[in-house]
């Protein structure tokens, strides 16, 4: 079984889903939806394979690869790969789909839902494990569409502007990003002596200072609507208030990872010297992000909306970690991305939970739930506080990481982040006070406690969310080496660790 | 040779042409200007022919005069077709499009 | 006296040319069809007339035998006729191009023509008479054949654009499209006129040769011009595009398949000869004109299409934003990515064609069932006719470029061109093609939109009954369409080898 080609069973195995659910006849709804399951749980559990696979230490570089050509005259060819900064996003996509088509429920047309997902999974699962830039462009691209659809077609009152909105954004960015990859390759074509999409091979190529410093804003824009870095972030909050739950799930589950994914991959791979001169730029943005995410979710009506700018805050975290460039902040920003994922995701599913029982997403309409329902109560909590960052639960782990690695090399940006941790307090337990304490009224007596079915579904979310709180160990070796080439790879100057300066000093 | 004079009387006549294609809004006349400029272009190429000794420009002119009686004969029919749906013929009027 | 005549050696004696009949087989087969449709036409009864439809169909691909003959026998380039006439890879491909579109046309028409009870025998013959047309513009390499290919493929094509006699809109299109494509090539042919008298002939190759950058006199500037201009019109560039919508809309819906994919691609085969042959030092004069030209024409496309009700109008709009990807490569045409321009563009041709036909297809389909060329009377259409719903959302997407369907390869190589160009004009460009494919998402989502997620005019949930022949041109068109997405290499194998 060794030369089994698993990360390209990786992303066919979602793409035959879907193209089985959608030949099925739509007459036998819960046949489709088990085939979507089976499909999305197969992907899962080789994507835990590819966990088991993955071979802890070494020096970072790509494992499992998978290299085939494709179109020859152009130089794109099929090359997958895997390394510490993906692995944890593709065991995250392989066990957030399957949580996402049980988690929530289509209303109708459920083939052409389930048909949707599965692609996306495929797009995503391909997006983060492309070694060639024209495959991570198709699959990007590939994202955006059953995303659309998704939105558009299972989303609530507002879902067709919102889905636009989101198309949009994103193409435009990406539309950049296409021009940024041509002319990237065909500047290396000069060096390189032969024309080749290949990540690995494009890396050996240096470009001059300006010509990197415009090809890097070319794929920044890109992956900064998709972040979505302050000021591209307008269109999320739409997006998220509209999808339906399975679409937010993975919407603020895996597909926000691609920006960062991608700036950490692609930009920081290919341009160093840009990424290092821009630094300042991203720091700030991230910061920005930090800050009014927070603010503004403190404002919000509508609870999924909370969880929506809550996501924009927190993201502006992972990018503050990736650009301190220390191999502790960018650890901390990878596994950060996960946490993410992990508590967003089971935020968006519980938030997802209320709107079905209640039909209403409205804090001011919710009260008192934690009286009727004590056991949603208590996991709502424990996803909050994991958002929040507790100590004891993933969220604090990767913040941590993230503020302690930063404050070596950008000192201020820091100061001001971790004022975004209370500010994170302070809208989440304030939006949980209003939902959850008080007395019930008349509509929200009827409140239902968590099933056993919901419960199953979030029970694996659960369990990370602890896990990874208590003991991040066993991720963070899988992730540091290939962080660390990649702090390498940057080359900006490292501090002396605080206390070898202060030893100095003396 | 007098060729700077036949290419002049080329010029005018399609100057001539385009100014009636652009104003008149009968079809005709559109038609009739259209051949003007294509007379235009069979005085150059003659002119040419004479200057080069040279065969293949009037080989063309005769095909494009050729060609111009196959395309007037559409064109007619095609104004006709609408001169029976509408008793009129004037362009300013074929408006049945928008937008 | 005649006898004297003839001696007289002021008449060089005659030698007839060397005729290379394998090379000229498929204009030959074609002919020999289009007689022979004519021919049936007058002998068949009215209950026997569908047998044209068939002849046709399989005429055009009996002419697609010998193209396949003459691409394995070996030989790079046949020359005839002092090199008027050139049979090379190129045009072997662009004619392969012509007659597969051809077919998907005749089956687009046999049902429309059929119930429509119109004069079948006469459209066939019209229909194939502009393919040959199309066929020879392939292989023209002098003045006097571009113009008469041109004339040869046009005038059926007013004709059919006119088809239906008595309604007034076809009319009017028919109309618009004649005296428009008639001023377009008279002053075209004002323009060849020019470049003749400045270089003593009318052959591209020896055009060519006189012509070279600096050096030229402002007679064949102007000649250039003259003669870009009118295939401008040809390939509805703005602004010499104001023929297209109208004549798009008020013709039968077949037809306009026909002109937006075959007659545009005939207009841009044209061109790449006259550029790829005629003027390649004259890149300083054509390559300012036809960028500008690229950008209004795909912007200007973009934004008319994003304000259209009508489906057809507004792929008109789409169909000449396209041309304005198209013509993106040509901007940068005679400089270092000459070859990387001819390969996007043929490439560009061939995804377009599969794809927009395909789309027409769809809305033949449609209408059958809707009468009616409203984007709204498509709501809901993947709830009743799910087939039909997944292959327009197909088409769409890959007018739209995404991947993986077709049309991705071709703006990639249109980019590709572009960017390898290396010049700041050619950055600018793909920025504004970039920007451009984006926009055009806006009225093609729009139509995806219809499909997916608004509910059912009158809810009319009956399902559509599409005869095989559309359904033939579906699958060749949707198969082509994601074949070339998915496999690039079956087209660029072919096109990345011509040369001109």
């Amino acid at each position: 079984m060794n030369n089994f080609p698993i990360l390209t069973a990786l992303v066919l195995v979602p793409a035959a889903g879907a193209l089985v659910v959608a030949l099925m006849s739509k007459r036998h709804p819960d046949i489709v939806k088990l085939a979507g399951v089976g499909f999305s749980v197969v992907t899962g559990a080789l994507s835990i394979w590819v966990l088991g696979k993955f071979h802890t230490g070494g020096d970072g570089s790509f494992q499992l690869v998978s290299q085939h050509s494709w179109i020859k005259q152009w130089g794109i060819g099929w090359h997958l790969g895997i390394d510490g900064i993906s692995l944890f996003l593709v065991v995250l996509t392989g066990i957030l789909f399957p949580i996402a088509l049980l988690g929530s429920d289509s209303h109708h047309d459920i083939k052409p839902y389930t048909a949707w997902i599965l692609l996306l999974e495929a797009g995503v699962m391909g997006s983060f494990l492309s070694l060639d830039l024209f495959l991570f462009f198709v699959f990007f691209e590939i994202v955006l569409v059953p995303m659309y659809f998704l939105i558009g077609g299972w989303g609530y009152d507002k879902r067709v502007y919102a889905a636009l909105k989101f198309f949009i954004y994103t193409m435009l960015g990406s539309a950049f990003m296409l021009v940024g990859i041509l002319t990237t390759v065909f500047l290396a074509k000069a060096q390189l002596g032969h024309i080749t999409f290949d990540l690995v091979e494009l890396q050996k190529a240096s470009f001059a200072v300006s010509t990197g410093r415009w090809l890097f804003l070319a794929f920044a824009i890109a992956f900064a609507v998709k972040v979505p870095i302050f000021p591209f972030h307008t269109w999320l909050p739409d997006a998220h208030t509209q999808a339906p739950t399975a679409g937010s799930v993975l919407l603020a589950g895996v597909m926000l990872k691609l920006g960062t994914y991608g700036l950490l991959r692609f930009s920081f791979g290919l341009f160093p010297e840009a990424t290092r001169y821009f630094r300042p730029l991203f720091l700030t943005l991230g910061v920005i992000g930090i800050l009014y995410g927070a603010i503004v979710a403190t404002m919000q009506k509508d609870l999924k909306r909370v969880v929506a700018y809550s996501s924009v805050a927190h993201m502006g975290f992972i990018v503050l970690g990736a650009f301190a460039f220390t191999g502790q902040a960018v650890s901390g920003s990878v596994l950060q991305m996960i946490n993410h994922g992990v508590s967003t995701g089971a935020l968006f599913l519980l938030v997802g939970m209320i709107s079905e029982r209640r039909h209403t997403r409205e804090i001011s309409q919710l009260k008192g739930l934690q009286s009727v329902a004590p056991i949603f109560a208590g996991v709502f909590t424990l996803v909050m506080l994991s958002s929040i960052g507790v100590p004891g639960l993933n969220g604090f782990v990767g913040e941590f990481m993230i503020l302690i690695g930063t404050f070596l090399t950008a000192r201020w940006w820091t100061v001001v982040a971790a004022a975004g941790v209370i500010l994170a307090a302070l809208y989440l337990l304030w939006a949980y006070q209003r939902v959850f304490h008080g007395q019930p009224d008349e509509a929200n007596k009827t409140f239902s406690e968590l099933k056993l079915k919901e419960a199953l579904v979030l029970a694996p979310l659960l369990g990370i969310i602890v896990f990874t709180g208590v003991y991040p160990k066993p991720m963070l070796d899988r992730i540091q080496p290939a962080v660390n080439k990649l702090v390498q790879h940057v080359d900006y100057p490292q501090p002396q660790s605080p206390i070898a300066a202060a030893e100095g000093g003396q | 040779m007098l060729i700077s004079e036949f290419l002049l009387l080329g010029a005018v006549l399609f100057c001539i042409g385009v100014y009636g294609v652009i104003v008149r809004k009968n079809a005709v006349l559109v038609l009739m200007s259209i051949e003007l400029i294509l007379n235009s272009v069979n005085i150059n190429l003659l002119a040419f022919s004479l200057k080069y000794n040279d065969i293949s420009g009037q080989t063309f002119a005769l095909y494009i005069i050729a060609v111009a009686a196959a395309e007037v004969g559409v064109g007619l029919a095609l104004v006709l077709l609408i001169y029976r749906n509408k008793r009129n013929i004037s362009l300013d009027e074929l408006s049945e499009m928008k937008g | 006296m005649l006898s004297t005549l003839l001696a007289s050696d002021v008449v060089a004696p005659f030698s007839s040319p060397k005729i290379d009949y394998h090379a000229l087989a498929p204009e030959l087969v074609l002919a020999g069809v289009i007689v022979a449709v004519l021919l049936a036409d007058l002998f068949l009864e009215e209950s026997k007339k569908w047998v044209l439809s068939t002849i046709a169909g399989f005429g055009l691909l009996a002419a697609f035998i010998p193209i396949v003959t003459l691409a394995v026998s070996g030989h790079r380039a046949r020359s005839m006729f002092g090199g008027a006439y050139v049979v090379d890879t190129y045009s072997l491909l662009v004619k392969g191009i012509f007659l597969l579109a051809g077919y998907v046309v005749v089956l687009l028409s046999q049902n429309y023509l059929e119930e429509g009870d119109y004069y079948q025998g006469e459209y066939y013959f019209l229909l194939l008479s502009s393919i040959l047309g199309m066929v020879m513009m392939g292989s023209s390499r002098d003045l006097v054949t571009i113009f008469v290919s041109l004339e040869f493929l046009s005038i059926p094509a007013y004709m059919l654009a006119a088809w239906r006699k008595r309604d007034l809109k076809s009319n009017e299109a028919g109309t618009k499209y004649y005296l428009l494509g008639v001023f377009a090539s008279a002053v075209m042919l004002y323009g060849m006129s020019l470049l003749y008298g400045d270089t003593g002939t009318t052959i591209l190759k020896g055009i060519g040769a006189k012509l070279q950058n600096g050096s030229m006199s402002p007679v064949a500037v102007l000649g250039i011009v003259f003669v870009i201009i009118g295939f401008a019109f040809k390939v509805s560039a703005v602004p010499f595009h104001n023929w297209a919508p109208d004549t798009y809309q008020g013709a039968p819906t077949p037809i306009t398949a026909f002109l937006s994919v075959a007659s545009k691609a005939a207009g841009f085969v044209a061109l790449i000869n006259l550029i790829y042959v005629a003027f390649p030092h004259g890149g300083d004069v054509f390559q300012p004109m036809i960028g500008v030209m690229a950008a209004s024409t795909m912007t200007l496309g973009n934004v008319m299409a994003l304000r259209q009700t009508n489906i057809v109008r507004m792929l008109a709009y789409s169909s000449i934003s396209q041309g304005g990807f198209i013509l993106m490569p040509l901007a940068v045409a005679g400089g270092k990515s000459s070859g990387n321009a001819l390969t996007a563009i043929v490439t560009y041709l061939a995804v377009y064609a599969a794809t927009n036909l395909g789309l027409f297809a769809v809305i033949i389909a449609v209408s059958r069932k809707t009468r009616s060329g409203e984007v709204s009377s498509w709501g809901g259409l993947f709830s009743y006719a799910p087939l039909l719903g997944v292959l327009a959302t197909a088409f769409l997407a890959s007018l739209a470029g995404i991947p993986p369907l077709g049309g991705w390869v071709a703006k990639f190589g249109a980019f590709r061109a572009v960017i390898t160009s290396g010049t700041n004009w050619g950055y600018a460009l793909a920025i504004v093609g970039a920007v451009n494919s984006v926009i055009a998402f806006g009225y093609y989502g729009s139509l995806m939109r219809e499909i997916w997620m608004k509910p059912v005019p009158d809810g009319d949930t009956a399902p559509i009954r599409t005869p095989s022949s559309l359904n033939a041109a579906l699958m060749i068109c949707g198969g082509a369409t994601l074949a070339l997405g998915v496999v690039p290499g079956i087209i660029l194998r072919f096109s990345d080898i011509i040369k001109l």
